[in-house]
């Protein structure tokens, strides 16, 4: 069994759920965030003897870690405000939180991404960060600032490397292969480096541009959105679930038609921040 | 020059400036309660952080820190904001500069003792548990559910078994009784974690970057830190020679979670084997050092200071 883990609004949830159906992959069970916390049953072992987890969803579907062979996991939130307002409503939130962490941990490999502490779907990081390790992956990132004296309201993420609107272009990486906008050599090896630094193996990577040849760093998620990446980034997912991690994956053509937002190989992936 | 962040009578902040203080080493202490009177800001060009943090109108440069020792408390509960709307702008502020201070502490070319990315395992203890195990320590078994009829097996596998939270939230570990299991049925509202009682004493190890002091809690109470409180008399907590095998685990437990200073809860049972609990990445070591006279800050002082290998970057 392979997982698509995402919410149900996640368009490019969906897309990637399609793609992998359509590729062979069998069964794929797509499962949202939203029916998580209602699930019927949870069991969750951790000792000597390994470590396993099992969860009994509301439709019966029963999601049993030691029988997934690799996930695309795009889960951003599990929610919790069934919980608002009830006695131990606040403890009871974090020790979901705390369960879907350690259950999401539990998926073999190859997951993309896989759970951390800050992020279930990989690591959020700060533009802060992201320019620190743009720079030690060998991108150029633009000349970031940070004042106690900014009015900026962190808690909505209005922080941003060039102002809201400024047109970029977008860059997958997804298990060391870079899909999406067409782009200098120096800059996708940039993006894998990046990709491995951060130790996020599914991660989507935006560009500003200030000149033919001039890609300036604009941002980084381990939440993008996929249909960037084409019917290729679908033949590559497809192929690195498998368990397979070679340079050049098969292509299957006849997916082309099939995949919605697939552009075809003249794709150019553009979009504003 | 060493960066000290907290609220300065609390006692771990205060046993590292007492330990810098005897060392003769300088520090700058940023006092959370006094924030209007700070400032602070900082740049990244090339990967390259540099910047300011001005105090009561004197100026330093970030780049002349050695080491960060953080320790803050919540800003949005300090005493100075008790009256404060939500948005005023002297909270806005508060908010704001404790921002700033904790972006630049997780990209500081230093030793930060901890950042926050790392502290973050602890907020799943099963999570962080999967991880122990990786580094070649023995983990309890544990059973998370909201099956009642999954724990009641669990109970007759085992001799005894505790639950306690799973989450960052601190709780009392409890010996699950025969009451507890009449109200079990309340777990369906949320998975709960279970976990055998194992026989043994604790031993909370400091690991501070490749140094560490070791020490045993004894006592007849399910959980030490509250042994006044379930067995009416306190914990008696002895400096521990840590076998050298199990020094090193430590250490490179420590290194592989991304703290240079951690907490790490052992257990040793009556025939050898040792069990990791959990790791605390934010240790209130000061506990230990009242009872024992192990002298952590002064281990955590000079780590900061810049003695021996950096750990964790």
């Amino acid at each position: 069994m392979w997982l698509v883990l995402c919410s149900s609004n996640d368009i490019s949830g969906h897309w990637v759920y399609e793609g992998l159906k359509s590729r062979g992959l069998d069964p794929v069970e797509m499962v949202f965030a939203e029916v998580l916390p209602f699930s019927l049953s949870f069991e969750h072992r951790v000792g000597v003897g390994g470590v396993s987890a099992r969860i009994t969803l509301s439709d019966g579907r029963v999601i049993d870690s030691r029988e997934v062979r690799g996930a695309i996991n795009r889960l951003l939130a599990v929610p919790s405000t069934h919980l608002t307002g009830l006695p131990d409503g606040e403890y009871a939130a974090q020790e979901f939180s705390a369960f879907f962490l350690s259950w999401m941990y539990t998926l073999p490999e190859p997951i993309l991404n896989r759970a951390t502490p800050q992020g279930l779907c990989g690591q959020w990081r700060h533009p802060s960060e992201w320019v620190v390790l743009a720079a030690n992956a060998g991108l150029r990132a633009p000349l970031y600032r940070h004042s106690s004296h900014d009015q900026i309201n962190e808690a909505f993420a209005e922080r941003r490397l060039f102002p809201s609107g400024t047109p970029t272009r977008t860059l997958i990486v997804a298990a060391g292969k870079v899909r999406g906008a067409d782009a200098p050599d120096s800059i996708r090896e940039g993006c894998v480096r990046l990709s491995e630094i951060a130790e996020t193996s599914l991660l989507g990577i935006e560009f500003v541009s200030e000149g033919p040849d001039e890609w300036v760093f604009a941002g980084a998620s381990p939440l993008p959105d996929l249909r960037y990446g084409g019917h290729e980034l679908l033949d590559h997912l497809a192929f690195t679930l498998r368990g397979n991690i070679e340079a050049n994956p098969p292509q299957d053509p006849s997916a082309d038609a099939a995949e919605p937002g697939n552009a075809g190989r003249s794709f150019l992936a553009t979009a504003a921040l | 020059m060493i960066l000290l962040c907290g609220i300065p009578s609390e006692p771990p902040l205060a046993l590292v400036r007492e330990a810098l203080d005897e060392m003769s080493e300088p520090y700058v202490l940023f006092n959370q309660r006094q924030f209007p009177a700070t400032e602070m800001s900082f740049e990244v060009t090339g990967g390259k952080v540099t910047g300011e943090l001005r105090i009561n109108g004197a100026g330093y440069r970030l780049d002349d820190f050695s080491g960060v020792y953080v320790r803050l408390m919540d800003d949005r509960m300090l005493p100075e904001l008790k009256a404060e709307p939500p948005d005023s702008p002297l909270r806005l502020y508060c908010r704001a500069l404790h921002d700033t201070l904790m972006r630049w502490c997780e990209i500081a070319p230093t030793r930060v003792v901890n950042r926050a990315a790392p502290m973050g395992s602890n907020s799943s203890k099963p999570y962080q548990t999967q991880l122990i195990r990786q580094y070649g320590f023995e983990a309890p078994e544990s059973l998370v559910t909201n099956e009642a009829d999954l724990v009641r097996d669990f109970r007759r596998s085992h001799k005894a078994v505790i639950y306690k939270s799973m989450s960052g939230v601190r709780s009392i570990v409890q010996t699950m009784t025969d009451a507890d299991e009449e109200r079990l049925e309340l777990i369906r509202w949320c998975p709960t974690q279970f976990q055998e009682f194992v026989e043994g004493f604790n031993v909370r190890v400091h690991v501070i970057g490749a140094g560490l002091y070791a020490t045993a809690a004894r006592t007849e109470a399910t959980d030490y830190r509250y042994a006044y409180r379930q067995v009416g008399d306190a914990a008696e907590l002895t400096e521990f020679d840590l076998p050298d095998e199990m020094r090193e685990k430590c250490v490179i437990l420590a290194k592989g979670l991304g703290l240079a200073f951690a907490g790490i809860d052992l257990k040793l049972t009556p025939d050898g084997r040792v069990f990791c609990f959990e790791v605390n990445p934010c240790p209130a070591y000061s506990y230990y050092q009242a009872n024992t006279g192990q002298p952590i800050a002064t281990g955590l002082a000079k780590y900061l200071a810049g003695f021996g290998e950096v750990m964790v970057n």
